[in-house]
């Protein structure tokens, strides 16, 4: 079905503009920047998508993956936005672009950029240690309110995305968002290490990085911020929106090209990536990760992206860290 | 009192140093949600800390620092014109380097610093420089850019 | 007999031929990377994922260890050679390697390099066989309380680091703390010492640190000194070891490797902690501990052992609990999910030959490094016959290459000249560089900790005096920082100044 309408979405953006508009073609080898060091998740979409590319033989230039790190992404950003015109590069993105100017450490934020298409999404889940007391999301939201000392893990830092992820829920299930006691590890690894210690009474996670502690049985998943249940080994585990909580947070990932990108460049990578979203090679490809595609094109895409800086904005303000 | 000894010298400029890295620490913004011990806290120990032992070193008699290591007979390096010369060359030659490696590429800035700095030196050998940094350089720009996919600028060579 | 007949049926699977193959293309891989200064087994792993995407997880991940490991071991020759750490993990084997290289022992220090990375990664593997899963208990007993009290213990070390001027040491170490919190602070999410650059924000490497006060810096140094004394460079020296050497270096081999895998298993820690705790460990028991940093074999030796022994420590938590030791692991681990392995407590009945496969692979890896590497020794160490000015620009070469590897960023090499030049002031002014460096790879890890466990507490100090572990490591370290001193006392009263 998802597949279908990608398909079906593609047709429609491509179509109507498509016949006098698309000729534009790549003259040398794209730039596909992850603003990252390698192995992390930006890094593994640039691969992963340029193998795909590549294998299936679908662009006509090569899609040379660069690695940019620094400033959470700021770095890359920087040098991308500088470069506004330039039709040979795109780059990897995902909330920290709308996250990291909200607090003030990048001078460009998603409005500087020109979205090309989102690709994918995990959500995040909300885990307990095996033994807890808490069987709901209420229950621990409950628990957090009584004893505002409990302590929730995450991955990243204070007010970047597990942060608000957490704060997002908390809030939505009627606590104040800067009451949650979020202790930053430096990695959803380090946070669910001390969650089987028990130093911690939960952890917010990708939904992706907890399967294989879910699969082991020592760790509990209370809440996935999925619309609706997952599929495969995540099945069990009850969204906010089942428990009453009105919530859902995407980890979306996505494409980006310069700001003033000509739009025949744009159609040309919105096609190219539909396209790459049909091949068999993706397909395998997002089995292996546990990827959910989620295809939008850059219009949709792009409104999504107001949507979802509305929400953080919403969100950093009531933990007062929008800077 | 007339003069001041080396470590004294050393430690107005450590005492100098940490009352700026002080100053920076009380600018640190307090978070918006309280915590225990904020960001600021630990700044303000080492700055302190720094402070402290830099007081100390001006106290201490630098007779403890007769020759520093068994190799070097003299503490201080016999060092001429020349060889703060080319120090400070060798010094500008990184920045340089950094600038160069975008529009010159990896392979040829690599080649233009190696051989230049050689030179620098005194080596005069020209050809066996070049040959030298080309088997360094050359295998290294393969594996890094061929072998395991980390892209490097290639400037104005077609690989 | 439970483990031998599971060890029987791993080296079933590594001595497959295809899967010794991979074995030996990995730790080769994995020596030629860690040689190469800066550039370390994270991004050589991360960039080797999608060739492992099409084999059968077992030797995948065989593959991959291979390449960690071997770059530990790897890491060592530059560190000894040139100075220059290869990789984070082997930056203590230079205090004591790069001393011996200068004094002509250039074969023996890579020797002894070698045998002790042997011993310990195989030490460590015997450990990963026989106690994992008991271990894995320990490592997540480990919550920030605890890592606060073991970084205040591995900071105690800086008084055996600091032999000369006590003060002068500890300066140094508050320096490499300072060093260690520019960027954004985790809790917070605040810049602190950026200067509003972006490329502070995520910190400063640890890599750039340590090329630009060590291998930076003696070139410099060198520069301004050309007609040292005592220079007989191009001499290799012997790479036997007298039956005497062997005696002496043995123990603190034993020692490290044991301490290095406890610190491997733990998540966090690692090798670069594990060195160095090795080190300073062998320096306060040796008897002739004022000549570490001079060139002492032992010097050499603790190290390696611990490095490498943490190395094998740090598949414990990956294997047996699923959960990522540290940044390499971390890859490794998402490398198994993408091959369709969940490690955990369940991969031991669900994949048992991905995992004793690899721990008998690490055997066969260990031994290939060991006769891979002794018959190489005397042809890298060869580098050092390079005419004076050519192996100083080859220095220079290699640093700036390993820096601009690490990040692809131009700013980094700026970086390196200045720590490079703070690194020369403090070899022309007496200030020791080891301490800096403890003070680097602990004083975040330091401050993280002692912050996360008092948020926990709601503010509370007392949690870190009624936790059993932590009070126990906190005594420790307030005994290892009273006894020395009392014993220089004693010293400095019986020879009146």
């Amino acid at each position: 079905m998802k597949t279908l309408s990608a398909v079906a979405l593609a047709c429609a953006t491509l179509l109507a503009p498509a016949l006098h508009a698309s000729d534009w073609k790549p003259t040398r080898a794209i730039e596909y920047i992850a603003p990252a060091n390698p192995g992390g998740g930006w890094d593994t979409l640039v691969r992963t998508t340029s193998a795909v590319i590549q294998a299936e033989g679908l662009a006509d230039r090569n899609l040379a993956p660069i690695n940019i790190p620094g400033g959470g992404g700021a770095v890359a950003w920087a040098q991308i936005a500088r470069d506004n015109r330039n039709d040979h590069k795109i780059f990897a993105t995902s909330p920290p672009i709308i996250l990291v100017p909200l607090a003030g450490t990048s001078r460009f934020n998603h409005q500087d950029f020109t979205p090309l298409a989102r690709l994918i999404t995990d959500y995040s889940i909300l885990l307990v240690h095996k033994d807890s007391p808490h069987q709901t999301a209420n229950d621990l939201f409950a628990a957090i309110k009584a004893n505002p000392r409990l302590s929730v893990g995450g991955g990243s830092a204070a007010g970047s995305m597990d942060h608000i992820s957490l704060a997002g829920a908390a809030s939505a299930a009627g606590i104040p968002a800067a009451q949650v006691n979020y202790i930053a590890f430096s990695g959803g690894g380090e946070a669910m290490t001390n969650l089987l210690g028990g130093h911690i009474e939960a952890v917010i996670t990708g939904a992706g990085e907890a399967q294989g502690q879910l699969a082991g049985g020592q760790l509990r998943a209370i809440a996935v911020s999925a619309p609706e249940r997952l599929q495969g080994p995540l099945a069990a585990v009850p969204t906010y929106r089942e428990q009453g909580i009105d919530y859902t947070f995407d980890i979306w990932r996505g494409v980006m090209g310069p700001k003033n990108m000509r739009p025949e460049a744009v159609r040309y990578y919105e096609q190219l990536f539909s396209r790459m979203m049909e091949t068999d090679s993706w397909r395998e490809a997002t089995e292996r990760l546990g990827w959910l595609d989620a295809w939008q094109d850059s219009a949709t895409f792009g409104e999504f992206l107001d949507q979802q800086q509305d929400q953080f904005r919403s969100v950093l303000a009531e933990l007062g860290l929008l800077r | 009192m007339t003069r001041l000894n080396i470590n004294q010298l050393l430690a107005l400029l450590l005492l100098a140093f940490s009352i700026g890295y002080l100053i920076l620490a009380f600018q640190i913004p307090a978070f918006a949600i309280p915590r225990p011990v904020d960001s600021d806290a630990f700044p303000k120990l080492l700055g302190f800390l720094m402070l402290g032992l830099s007081l100390l070193l001006f106290l201490e008699k630098p007779a403890a620092a007769a020759p520093q290591d068994s190799e070097t007979t003299s503490q201080h390096p016999v060092s001429g014109r020349k060889e703060i010369v080319q120090l400070g060359l060798t010094a500008v030659s990184i920045p340089v380097y950094a600038l160069l490696i975008e529009p010159l590429g990896f392979v040829l800035a690599s080649l233009l610093l190696g051989t230049g700095l050689a030179w620098l030196y005194g080596y005069r050998r020209h050809g066996i420089n070049l040959l030298a940094m080309c088997l360094v350089v050359l295998p290294l720009y393969l594996l890094l850019s061929k072998v395991m996919g980390i892209y490097l600028p290639t400037g104005p060579l077609p690989f | 007999m439970d483990a031998l007949n599971n060890l029987m049926f791993g080296f079933g699977i590594a001595l497959d031929p295809i899967n010794l193959m991979y074995v030996f293309i990995g730790v080769f891989a994995g020596t030629l990377i860690g040689m190469l200064p800066g550039l370390g087994p994270i991004s050589a792993l991360a960039l080797m994922i999608p060739i492992t995407f099409n084999l059968p997880p077992a030797t995948g991940l065989i593959l991959m260890a291979g390449v960690y490991y071997g770059a530990i071991f790897g890491g060592s020759t530059s560190s000894i050679l040139l100075n220059a750490p290869g990789v984070a993990g082997t930056v203590a084997t230079s205090f004591d390697g790069y001393p011996m290289a200068r004094q002509g022992k250039a074969g023996k220090a890579l020797a002894i390099a070698a045998y002790a990375s042997f011993i310990g990664g195989t030490l460590s593997i015997l450990g990963l066989m026989l106690i994992a899963p008991l271990l894995s208990k320990v490592a997540v007993s480990f919550g920030p309380t605890e890592y606060f009290a073991l970084m205040v213990l591995g900071l105690t070390a800086v008084v055996s680091l600091s032999d000369k001027s006590l003060i002068k040491g500890l300066i140094a170490a508050v320096l490499g703390m300072m060093i260690s919190i520019v960027g954004m602070d985790l809790q917070t999410g605040t810049e602190r010492y950026t200067f509003g650059t972006l490329q502070l924000i995520e910190g400063i490497d640890f890599l750039v640190v340590a090329l630009g006060i060590f291998a930076l810096a003696e070139v410099f140094y060198m520069l301004l000194n050309p007609q040292r004394k005592n220079t007989p460079r191009n001499q290799i020296g012997s790479l036997k070891l007298s039956g005497a050497e062997v005696k002496e270096i043995a123990a603190p081999i034993g020692r490290s490797s044991i301490l290095g895998f406890f610190t491997g298993v733990l998540p966090g820690a690692g090798a670069t902690i594990g060195s160095f705790l090795g080190y300073s460990m062998e320096k306060r028991l040796a008897k002739d501990g004022n000549t570490f940093g001079k060139g002492n074999i032992k010097g050499v030796a603790a190290p390696e052992a611990a490095n490498n022994a943490a190395c094998g420590g740090s598949f414990v938590p990956l294997l047996t609990l699923g959960v990522p030791g540290s940044g390499t692991t971390a890859v490794l681990l998402g490398a198994l999910l993408v091959m369709g392995v969940t490690p955990g407590p369940m991969m031991l009945e669900q994949r048992p030959e991905v995992f004793w496969g690899v721990i008998a692979s690490m055997y066969v890896g260990n031994l290939f490094l060991l006769v891979l590497n002794l018959p190489l020794i005397p042809y890298i160490a060869r580098i050092l016959d390079a005419p004076r000015p050519l192996l100083l620009s080859l220095i220079l070469i290699f640093c700036m290459v390993g820096v601009y590897g690490i990040s692809f960023n131009t700013f980094d090499l700026v970086m390196l000249l200045i720590f490079g030049l703070i690194g020369l002031a403090m070899r022309l002014y007496g200030f020791p560089a080891a301490p800096l460096i403890l003070g680097l790879i602990l004083g975040a890890l330091m401050e993280e900790s002692m912050r996360r466990a008092l948020q926990i507490s709601g503010g509370d100090w007392s949690i870190f005096l009624s936790k059993p572990i932590a009070l126990t490591l906190l005594l420790l370290a307030a005994l290892s920082l009273l006894l020395p001193l009392l014993r220089k006392l004693r010293r400095n009263r019986q020879q009146p100044l």
